[in-house]
């Protein structure tokens, strides 16, 4: 380790923290020294989408403690195979947080966390919690029900339209409750999904975003990385809102809403954990309001006033906790009742949810 | 034109040996700008990014862990280029023997027999073989061109995988996420290497390495398997048909590349996930190539194109520089590799040639020069 | 509106830049130079016209980055495939990882980045001619340009002198040497084509199609290109054709999917993948078809020396 450091510092890129990291390990956090915090991106850090909400909090989490944080980024680490040994090797060369950026690196950190006992680990979108490992995932559903309310006010076909990478849990309870919030307003809305079947392939959302359109779509929306949903969307002529990030900037007139990310919360909360002594492996799963992680962004200037305010009432019942968007009776798409009138779904039952709510034109691989 | 390239009379052995070392040179030299450019002492930066993944015990085992599956995998697919059968679908037949190897671990793997193992590696390859096999029977029935349709069937093999994960292969305890359930300790590799995540997957690619070179220089088949890729007529004047050459070279492909599989949930991953394949598949062309498409030299270039890997991430972080000039510096290895192969069969002479005869020759594959 | 006109418009926007490629590549397999690396030459002109367009807003410049970085990778190829005689397969399969590597290297700083590009003032103006405006308006220049490029290539085989002996290197480079054509020069010619043609490929797809750059944006495109351009049996109309063909299918998944058809996602997904090998199978089968049009010297390098 010795070796590496020297090296490290002859070229320029060590930092204060070093020294005292290769000196020799310190059996708890020492207030004078500078916590090195270690991040792993699975894709490319870009202006939009994903990887851009990551790198967000890390820049906050500088930003808030300035010099006494030090963070080491790797991104484009798209291989499982390669986790493991980058993940120990931020933790072997002083590296007390360590924060998993994707739901892929979690099996990773579970098997790594519990002999890494040196280091502290955090890992976004994480299952759940374990031994030296704590997760934290946004309730996306929050956002695309407020998303959801906009576009069944605004749709005249009453045919919503989602595209969808993978149909990975987030992205199917974010579906269900874009319709469930469109149907809070609108009750004869409907939802066409398509799935691209590829993380990368922009040609592909471009042209499913088309097969939308032509089949009567005229609100569109999905789980994008890329402007590009929206970009299609305003050349087609419909409206568009962002999922899991605002495209304001590049889709001009024809992005209504979006909601983001914000993961920083979760990076603070944690580097405070790590600074105190007190951190602990919890799970937090939030959504709106204060410290959450779901944020609503500015609406455009074309959304009405009157939707506007009935978006911002229900982001006020979501927070007070008066209003749930998958509070029952819901139904899916075989009309069987999967919550009850009256009834509230625990987190467990959301989190690894599988199935489409009634009104959902599309499919989900079968659980065979 | 003052240079020109004279065919040598005889084909140069001397540069078969030398071309690959021309081509890592060139490569180091290139290296060396791009560590300037980007603000480094050239030389130091070098260093840093040749030894930093292998400094210390695991280290050196994630080094060997990496190769393996691409040393395996080149092996395979040497047996189908030295006869001119191109298969480019070994990332497919990785995820058919992922698949077919999930399957036997999911449905066996809490019995924990300790034949598991054994069937996972068998059924993986089979798999890998088979998969193969739909390139190699459109070849020789339809004569549809193996590139293409091996290459078009990784796509499939892809799709394939991620529906099954993403379908009834989800862990029913892991909230419907694209993961199987951890598999079970029956079937996972053995560790050879203590604290390190090295298995035995680094003796099958060894014993493939040998089985190979008995294979290719030891028996009558490599020799025909040579034959085939100089020229059709000449094989079929030693009583080998083009047809055998196929399904050899793609069934060869496809097991080896079924088993790196196998190694790979068994391993590494310990898990199904529905990206299973690094593109290891891919890199395996290269590995073959700059191993002179002999399974000694193979595994000398399968251990530099894993270091060439591992590099590529420590140098995110000690040197600042992207990820992506692993891929950069793997294909202009291959190209300056192939630059190289020329001076095997030419030599670069001053004068124009005093009489042109023209005739078009044979590709000049190494495979022809080779020991 | 009419229901069929939305699926043609997709088709032709999806299958344009396989078009391109596809007849690109042609070109160069006429001339007997198998140039597997589509994929790489694409993604190079695809990052190079993405970062002109990006500072410069000119889509005229874009496209011709793009061809001149398409040019640049083809002649790569050609150092080593003609003047090096390396082994073409080889050859190629090292340009498309080099492609790939390096379009992700250079694009570093480009990746999520959007282009706001204004619709064309010529598509705005074609929407105005009746009947025709309907199908002409929605679609780039660059789609109407490659059908006069599909037409151009057309004439050049088999009307123009010069394809005649275009063809005639790839039928018998010794032949075509004994008559005094520079085989080697006509053979880089038609490679560097090839390569301005992925080029512009690559530049429709990042600037036109989905105007943004992320890595491996062409996602295969390339080697679709290369398989289209067996199973047009080495014939541009086929070729074009078979670009829409896949175009079509891969937006009529979409559709399906769309319209609730309860076939599994992935299948769909795998579809254009199967119909390419469906149809190269159904093409190939035919030998005399094959042996009629496959240039004979395809993939052999030429030596005059002997």
């Amino acid at each position: 380790m010795q070796s590496t450091f020297t090296r490290r510092r002859f070229l320029g890129t060590a930092a204060a923290g070093s020294l005292a990291a290769a000196t020799g390990f310190r059996p708890a956090f020492a207030q004078d020294e500078v916590l090195k915090v270690g991040v792993i991106h699975m894709g490319a850090i870009s202006d939009t989408g994903w990887e851009y909400f990551q790198a967000e909090a890390w820049r906050k989490l500088k930003a808030n403690y300035g010099d006494k944080v030090e963070v080491t980024v790797l991104e484009n680490i798209a291989q499982i195979q390669d986790c493991e040994r980058l993940f120990r090797q931020l933790a072997t060369t002083g590296h007390k947080l360590i924060f998993g950026t994707t739901f892929s690196q979690y099996a990773s950190l579970k098997k790594l966390a519990p002999s890494l006992g040196k280091a502290h680990f955090e890992c976004c979108a994480g299952i759940e919690a374990g031994p030296n490992l704590g997760v934290f995932e946004a309730k996306h559903f929050e956002g695309t029900y407020l998303t959801g309310i906009a576009a069944g006010r605004m749709t005249k076909s009453n045919v919503l339209g989602w595209v969808g990478a993978f149909p990975v849990p987030q992205v199917v309870y974010s579906l269900n409750a874009f319709l469930l919030g469109a149907r809070s307003v609108n009750p004869e809305a409907t939802l066409k999904v398509v799935w691209a079947n590829a993380w990368v392939d922009p040609g592909k959302e471009k042209d499913a975003v088309a097969a939308l359109v032509a089949q009567g779509a005229d609100v569109i929306s999905g789980s994008p990385n890329t402007p590009v949903q929206g970009l299609a969307a305003e050349e087609k002529g419909v409206w568009s809102i962002g999922s899991t990030g605002d495209f304001s900037a590049y889709v001009k007139k024809a992005q209504l809403c979006s909601f983001e990310l914000d993961w920083s919360a979760a990076h603070i909360e944690a580097a405070e954990g790590v600074i105190n002594g007190t951190w602990a492996p919890t799970s937090r799963w939030r959504g709106l309001g204060p410290g959450g992680f779901v944020k609503m962004t500015t609406a455009s200037p074309e959304l009405p006033e009157s939707v506007a305010a009935e978006m911002a009432a229900a982001e006020a019942a979501i927070i007070a906790g008066t209003l749930h968007p998958f509070a029952g009776p819901v139904k899916d798409q075989s009309g069987t009742v999967r919550f009850a009138a009256g009834a509230t779904p625990g987190d467990d039952e959301l989190k690894g949810m599988n199935w489409l709510v009634e009104g959902v034109q599309g499919t989900l691989p079968s659980a065979g | 034109m003052p240079l020109r390239l004279e065919r040598r009379p005889q084909p140069s052995t001397a540069m078969v040996y030398a071309a690959p070392l021309i081509a890592v040179g060139a490569t180091v030299i290139v290296a060396l700008v791009i560590f300037a450019a980007a603000g480094h002492a050239p030389l130091d930066a070098l260093v840093m990014f040749v030894t930093g993944p292998v400094q210390d015990r695991y280290g050196v085992g994630e080094w060997l862990l990496k190769a393996t599956p691409l040393i395996l995998i080149a092996v395979g697919l040497t047996v189908g280029f030295r006869a001119g059968v191109w298969n480019v679908g070994a990332e497919g037949q990785l995820i058919l023997g992922v698949i077919a190897s999930g399957w036997l671990a999911l449905k066996f793997g809490p019995g924990g027999s300790p034949l598991l193992l054994p069937a996972m590696i068998v059924a993986g390859g089979l798999a890998g073989a088979a998969w193969a096999a739909i390139p190699a029977l459109l070849r020789t029935r339809f004569n549809a061109n193996e590139i293409l349709v091996s290459l078009m069937f990784n796509y499939v093999a892809q799709l394939w995988l991620s529906w099954l994960v993403f379908g009834m292969w989800r862990d029913p305890a892991g909230f419907n996420f694209p993961q199987s359930e951890p598999l079970a300790p029956a079937a996972l590799y053995p560790i050879i290497l203590e604290d390190t995540r090295l298995n035995i997957g680094l003796w099958i690619a060894l014993a493939a390495v040998l089985a190979g070179w008995v294979l290719l220089s030891r028996s009558y088949i490599g020799f025909q398997l040579k034959v085939t890729g100089l020229s059709d007529a000449a094989a079929r004047y030693a009583g080998f048909s083009t047809r055998r050459a196929v399904w050899l070279g793609m069934l060869a492909g496809g097991l080896t590349a079924g088993i790196a599989g196998v190694g790979e949930i068994a391993g590494p991953l310990g898990q199904i996930f529905p990206t299973a394949s690094p593109g290891y598949g891919y890199a395996a062309i290269i590995v073959a190539f700059l191993g002179r498409l002999h399974p000694i030299g193979i595994v000398f270039s399968g251990l530099l194109l894993s270091l060439l890997y591992l590099s590529g991430d420590t140098a995110q972080m000690s040197l600042g520089l992207p990820s992506s000039i692993t891929g950069l510096f793997q294909g202009m290895m291959l190209f300056f590799l192939l630059a190289a192969d020329v001076l095997i069969f030419y030599r670069i002479r001053r004068r124009p040639a005093a009489a042109p005869a023209a005739a078009p020759v044979a590709s000049a594959t190494i495979a022809e020069a080779a020991p | 509106m009419n229901g069929l006109l939305p699926i043609l418009i997709a088709t032709l926007v999806a299958g344009t830049p396989l078009v391109y490629a596809a007849l690109g590549e042609l070109v160069t397999e006429r001339s007997g130079v198998l140039n597997l690396g589509v994929e790489g030459m694409m993604l190079v002109g695809a990052i190079a016209a993405f970062a002109v367009a990006y500072h410069t807003g000119s889509v005229p410049l874009a496209v011709l980055a793009g061809a001149a970085a398409g040019i640049g990778m083809a002649l790569l190829f050609g150092l080593l495939a003609i003047s090096f005689k390396a082994n073409q397969v080889a050859a190629g399969l090292a340009l498309a990882i080099f492609g790939g590597g390096l379009s992700s290297y250079l694009g570093k700083s480009y990746v999520g980045m959007a282009l706001v590009i204004p619709q064309s003032q010529l598509s705005a103006a074609a929407a105005d001619i009746p009947v025709l405006g309907a199908l002409l308006g929605p679609l780039h220049p660059l789609v109407w340009l490659s059908w006069l490029v599909f037409a151009a290539i057309a004439w050049f085989l088999y009307r123009s002198r010069a394809g005649l002996v275009l063809r005639a290197v790839g039928e018998s480079p010794s032949a075509a040497h004994a008559i005094g054509y520079p085989v080697i020069r006509i053979r880089y010619a038609a490679t560097a084509f090839g390569g301005a043609m992925a080029g512009i490929a690559g530049a429709y797809v990042s600037v036109i199609y989905t105007a943004l750059w992320t890595e491996g944006l062409v996602a295969g495109r390339g080697w679709i290109a290369v398989a289209l351009v067996v199973f047009a049996t080495w014939r541009p109309e086929r070729c074009i054709l078979g670009a829409y063909l896949f175009g079509g299918v891969t937006t009529a998944q979409l559709f399906a999917q769309g319209a609730g058809v309860a076939v599994p996602s992935e299948l769909m997904s795998a579809l254009p993948y199967l119909a390419t090998v469906l149809v190269l199978v159904l093409i190939s089968r035919d030998e005399t078809l094959i042996r009629l049009n496959l240039p004979a010297s395809l993939g052999k390098p030429f030596d005059a020396e002997g």
